[in-house]
């Protein structure tokens, strides 16, 4: 359970779950570098894909609504994104990483976010195997 | 515009992915540092690699 909650601070803030089980410079370098590559990627233009649910007119048709909007693999992008638990929440809260389109930049920033969202799993799984032991 | 270059991008995007994987994945200093280097350079080289592949089909 006390893993759980490590994994948890690790998922919320890039590097909480080490700095909490004082592996403080691995911690620091894991919340520089996500918050590196989320920063540069909003400021070049990134978009924070959010969970678009079309409302389902039954029960059945919740798990299939997920893949039916314009571009099926944004389910994909929001995933990635989640992984960057407290970022995302700010940005659906605040209305940032909204993508700017029109700018040349705003491919790769997409793809530093989603990247960064994608590394914080693997930085809180770490976090989760430390707490249990299985790592150092 | 910041990095409005793909390269620096791709490289500064591989410079980051390879401190946290040398990181996440090896225990003592000195094979983080040869993991993360060697990570970094493999993914240079297969994205200018590739990009200069893709450029073949370009028209």
């Amino acid at each position: 359970m006390k893993s759980f909650a490590f994994f948890l601070a690790g998922w919320l803030v890039p590097g909480l779950g080490h700095l909490t089980q004082k592996k403080y410079w691995r911690g620091a370098i894991f919340l520089l570098a996500i918050l590196a590559m989320t920063g540069l990627g909003l400021a070049m233009g990134g978009k924070i894909y959010p969970l678009y649910l079309k409302k389902p007119d039954n029960l059945g048709e919740v798990f299939f609504n997920l893949f039916k909007k314009e571009n099926p693999l944004a389910l994909l992008a929001f995933l990635a994104d989640l992984g960057n638990l407290l970022i995302y929440v700010l940005s659906r809260l605040l209305a940032f990483g909204q993508g700017a389109l029109e700018r040349s930049t705003f491919e790769f920033g997409t793809a530093y976010v989603a990247g960064a969202g994608l590394l914080n799993y693997l930085i809180a799984l770490d976090a989760f195997d430390i707490a249990r032991g299985k790592k150092k | 515009m910041i990095l409005e270059s793909h390269l620096l991008s791709m490289v500064l995007y591989s410079f980051f992915v390879s401190v946290v994987l040398a990181l996440l994945r090896r225990e003592d200093r000195k094979s983080q540092i040869r993991y993360g280097l060697s990570l970094f350079i493999l993914m240079v080289l297969v994205a200018l690699a590739f990009g200069w592949f893709m450029f073949l089909f370009s028209r």
